[in-house]
């Protein structure tokens, strides 16, 4: 078959535009599957590869202080294997150069210089603390990289209201900490958390953990049951001031880290999924309507004795040469992206290595799914050609009849030349829908890209401006009474200071239940305003507990429903609660309640565990000095510092994702629109020649052409279907992204973030406004092909 | 009546060769539609061909003659009765058999020639060459129609006699047994078409091919060795031309 592929090279050389751009379609499709995918398998692969080399802990429980003894009582609890205990503790890090107060966590080493049983540190740079050493420390990466820590450094650390001075000798990744926060936050804070490892006899000391432990973790026998072990270390643990044992789940970085792994995998499939649905759908377009333009060359084929199969193969090639083009363009480009998306986790996720690798599997599963999408596409026409009676094909597609519409009163005010894009619209009525819909598929790709911005914006709004009105947030070392309150508001620079009782509870309903922090407020708190859907302030229940709205669902339970909370605090008291309101919450879940309601159920004084600050901004320095010497101050978190931190983080995700996802939207556009002006261009040639049919002779037709039919004017009425096409699409292009992001937003599945599907009329206006552009670019580029163009050769031959 | 006029002509069908016909047809029927919309394209046709003999079609739009030719070309299939060509039944086989058929014995003219447009006038004809049993040189088909100075043109690049004459040159290449053309003059101007119908007599002449001409064109008729005139999917007449005319000869 020869001719066949001559044919074949010499069809992809004269198509080559049409080519190139469904070719980039394709690799839209096949970029954001390599990517999303390779990016999730060198995530979960360094996550498996860390936790086991680390021996990360399956089970951890905090206790107020437990003997030392107890610990071998847990090694011979049933279905338990390893048992590490070690003692805990928050520090406040005196660190020159910080302009708001660095809060840490030191956690002790055994003592004996080796790795301990469970959550080993792998060493980046240095040492262990040696067993005699109690002022030597090994320091997570995370802060020693911001700051630029080496072994050898110096560290000022106020352990329990004592200052003590350390020398950092390692530095070191822990499973742990992959993710490292300041508790409860969503973002990594590297410049302001640090996480410090030492000698047991130091830390213990310094806490009054002599001989104790108050922190205990273990991992699993096989075959063992998680929640069976749990209910028995609580049970040990109870008598010691134990505060639940929870599993990885609850475990603060695994936590933060799965959700990402989960939104990724939920990417990896809706994404692509969206993309190859749009790649498919255009590719039935532009293939099918290629192979309905050379139908009488493939009844030719059949008539002269080429039986169906080298004809389908032969249409089969021309598929595979696109989608080998897509796909090479699609796996380098993906291939790229995964690494740079990758690159973006690497402040959120500190693993000792995260190398980006590309399974051989993956572009060949891209490739092929790309091929068999297109191939569907052009399986469908060529099907009814091939099927066809070959006489039936030989003869010309029938003319279309244009519904018989007169087009009614607008028909009598319009000029013929008019009237041909109408009825070029009207009647063809499928294939327009197609079109408009194609050209629609682009608005949500780009909107998907910017919409990250309204989402950010909506929720630092929600969150920082109308929930959490205060400048800065206090955590005490022990609850306090409330006096401890009016306290830090005579301090210079405080406007207003409101105390919060926070109690770590677990809260069940049904089968569920979820480890979190119960907030007590004052009833008529306002530096922390709950909020509901409508951003409108929620009252303070003084009977029962307010959920968030996604705490709620994850729960499974309604206004009104009954939940039980196990206070992880105290006599650990368990109450049944009704949840008395909803609220709005974007960063994780919020419980909340009356303080005084919270410190009855407490059995306990008007204690405070927080303070929420208003601060004057001029006297802000002063008063983190002041904060810092206070020795009942655990740590100090200050929004402005957060929230930069946040902009700087998520700025750089945003803007990668919107601009892929902009390009990718551009592609579908000019596809679309390229395409769909090149068939109309090759249809209207038919037209053309079908009056040489008629019996025009070459000549006649070309008089014809000089009587109105000049190229400008073919050129317009082409066009002008477009334009409509094209004005048509965007509403609808609109509304589809509005679809589409709510899909995909649904499907998420994390605990961590809640992102609004909010999109801003300037999003929408800008998508418009991208896809118009790139149909008026492709509108531009066809336009010049028919300038050039003799469309009396071009009416000779059909191609 | 239209019965007898159809089968007095049987008898002296042959040219008195009593050699036994190639194309046989018999009680050929072709409808579409069904009940009171049934609208039939051939009704009970009976017709036989002899080998070499040179046929020409003649009807109105709608007598039946594109889809007899189709019929006898392997391209389609009748609703009753049955066709043959030598020992090959044309009715009640498979595509496979018809695709066979069609590559081994007929070579087809259409009246929009149905060129592969990125394909030379050459490549076009070694497309057939290249799955034919025992073809020509592609270039010496050409030639046979008088193009061998436009060989390597694609079809924009020549007039539409030279493709017509392209598309003989396509048919003929494979020394089919049968050529058949469909309004091969019907796109072109009398001149042109002249060219066209004497490359199809020189093909019938030196390849022996036996031919059948589909035209509404009556001044065609002088060429053929027979002329069946077709109306309401029957033939309703049948010439025999004592003398053939050479198409240059022909005037309309």
């Amino acid at each position: 078959m020869r001719m066949l592929d001559r044919k074949l090279l010499r069809d992809l050389w004269s198509l080559r535009c049409q080519v190139m751009t469904i070719a980039m379609l394709i690799g839209a499709g096949v970029a954001v599957l390599v990517m999303s995918v390779s990016s999730f398998l060198a995530l979960r692969g360094a996550q498996l590869a860390f936790y086991a080399e680390s021996h990360f802990a399956e089970i951890t429980a905090e206790v107020k202080r437990a003997p030392r003894p107890l610990l071998a009582r847990i090694a011979e609890l049933p279905g338990v294997a390893t048992v590490e205990g070690r003692v805990s503790g928050d520090v406040r890090v005196d660190w020159p150069g910080a302009e708001v107060p660095v809060a840490g966590r030191i956690l002790s080493l055994s003592g004996s210089g080796d790795q301990p049983a469970l959550n080993r540190l792998r060493l980046l740079a240095g040492h262990l603390p040696e067993p005699t050493r109690q002022n030597e420390a090994v320091m997570h990466a995370a802060f020693a990289e911001a700051w630029g820590v080496r072994p050898g450094d110096g560290i000022a650390l106020i352990l329990n209201g004592r200052r003590e001075a350390f020398r950092i000798i390692g530095i070191a990744h822990s499973p742990e900490f992959v993710f490292t926060s300041r508790q409860g936050s969503p973002l990594p804070d590297d410049r302001g958390f640090v996480v410090l490892w030492a000698n047991e006899e130091g830390v213990a000391r310094a806490f009054d953990m002599q001989g104790a432990f108050n922190e205990v973790s273990l991992t699993l026998a096989p075959g063992a049951s998680e929640a069976a072990v749990t209910a028995e270390l609580d049970r040990l643990l109870l008598p010691w001031g134990g505060r639940g044992a929870y599993g990885r789940r609850d475990q603060p970085s695994h936590r933060f880290l799965e959700d990402e792994l989960a939104e990724q995998r939920i990417l990896a499939v809706t994404v692509p999924v969206v993309f190859f649905g749009i790649a498919a759908f255009l590719l039935n377009i532009v293939l099918g309507r290629m192979v309905e333009a050379q139908r009488e060359q493939i009844a030719a084929l059949k008539a002269l004795g080429y039986p169906a199969f080298p004809v389908a193969a032969h249409y089969a090639k021309f598929v595979a040469v696109i989608c080998l083009l897509g796909s090479l363009l699609g796996v380098t480009a993906g291939a790229w992206m995964g690494a740079g998306m990758l690159n973006n986790y690497r402040p959120f996720f500190r693993f000792p290595e995260m190398p980006y690798l590309l399974p051989v599997w993956l572009p060949l599963l891209a490739a092929a799914t790309s091929f068999a999408v297109a191939l569907l596409g052009v399986y469908v026409a060529l099907r009814r050609i091939l099927w066809m009676p070959t006489a039936e094909a030989l003869r010309p597609a029938r003319q279309t009849t244009f519904g018989g519409r007169s087009l009614g009163l607008l028909g009598s005010r319009l000029g013929a030349a008019r009237k041909i894009p109408l009825r070029g619209l009207l009647g063809r009525p499928l294939r327009t829908c197609f079109t408009v819909f194609g050209i629609a598929m682009a608005l949500p790709m780009v909107v998907l890209g910017l919409f990250w911005w309204d989402a950010m914006d909506r929720m630092v709004d929600l969150q920082f401006d109308r929930i959490e009105r205060g400048d800065a947030f206090v955590s005490l070392t022990d609850p306090r009474h409330a006096r401890a309150v009016r306290e830090l508001a005579r301090l210079p620079g405080v406007l207003a200071a409101e105390g919060q009782r926070i109690v770590p509870v677990r809260l069940r309903a049904a089968q569920q239940s979820r480890l979190l922090a119960l907030t007590g407020l004052p009833s008529n708190a306002e530096l922390r305003v709950p909020r509901d859907a409508d951003f409108r302030p929620v009252p303070i229940p003084q009977d029962g507990i307010a959920l968030s709205r996604r705490l709620a669902e994850t729960l499974g339970v309604r206004e009104g429903d009954i939940v039980q909370v196990e206070m992880l605090e105290g006599a650990r008291h368990v109450q049944d609660l009704p949840v008395a309101a909803l609220v709005e919450d974007v960063i994780g879940f919020a419980a909340l309640m009356e303080i005084g309601a919270l410190n009855r159920l407490m059995r306990e004084d008007d204690l405070v565990s927080h303070v929420a600050l208003r601060i004057d901004p001029l006297e802000a320095g002063a008063l983190w000095q002041h904060l810092a010497e206070r020795p009942r101050v655990a740590a100090t978190n200050v929004k402005a510092v957060w929230l930069r931190a946040f902009n700087e983080v998520i700025a750089g995700l945003v803007l990668t994702s919107a601009v892929t996802l902009t390009g990718f939207g551009i592609i579908i556009a000019v596809g679309v629109v390229y395409n769909s002006a090149r068939v109309a261009l090759q249809e209207r040639g038919w037209e053309m020649a079908s009056l040489r049919v008629l019996g025009f002779t070459r000549q006649e037709v070309a008089r014809l052409r000089v009587l109105g039919f000049t190229r400008q004017e073919v050129a317009r009425i082409l066009l002008a279907e477009l334009a409509v096409a094209v004005f048509l699409a965007v509403p609808i292009g609109l509304l589809l992204a509005q679809w589409i992001l709510g899909l995909i937003l649904g499907a998420r599945d994390n605990e961590s973030f809640d992102v609004p599907a909010v999109i801003s009329s300037g999003t929408f206006a800008a998508a418009a406004l991208v896809v118009l552009g790139a149909a008026f670019a492709s509108a531009v580029l066809v336009r010049r092909r028919i300038d050039r163009c003799d469309l009396v050769a071009a009416l000779k031959a059909r191609d | 009546m239209i019965m007898a006029a159809n089968a007095a002509p049987l008898a002296g069908a042959s040219r008195g060769t009593g050699a036994p016909p190639v194309f046989v047809a018999r009680g050929l029927t072709k409808s579409y539609g069904s009940g009171d919309a049934t609208v039939y394209a051939l009704r009970d046709l009976d017709l036989e061909i002899q080998q070499g003999e040179f046929v020409v079609l003649l009807g109105p739009s709608g007598s039946g003659k594109s889809t007899l030719l189709n019929i006898l070309g392997g391209l389609d299939v009748p609703s009753a009765g049955r066709a043959a060509w030598r020992d090959h039944e044309l009715t009640g086989v498979d595509e496979a058999a018809l695709t066979a058929y069609r590559r081994d014995h007929v070579g087809f003219v259409f009246q929009f020639y149905n060129l592969i447009p990125s394909l030379t006038a050459r490549e076009n004809v070694e497309l057939v060459a290249e799955i034919a049993r025992s073809p020509m040189p592609p270039e010496e088909a050409l030639a046979l129609v008088g193009l061998s100075h436009r060989l390597d043109h694609f079809p924009a690049q020549l007039s539409g006699g030279e493709q017509q004459r392209v598309a003989v040159a396509r048919a003929i290449v494979k020394r089919p047994d049968a050529l058949l053309c469909d309004e091969p003059t019907g796109a072109l101007d009398v001149e042109t078409g002249k060219l066209v119908l004497s490359a199809i007599a020189r093909a019938n002449r030196e390849v022996g091919a036996t031919t059948i001409i589909i035209t509404h064109n009556a001044a065609i008729a002088g060429m053929a060795d027979r002329v069946l005139r077709m109306g309401g999917g029957r033939i309703v007449s049948i010439e025999r031309n004592p003398h053939r005319l050479a198409p240059e000869d022909l005037v309309w």
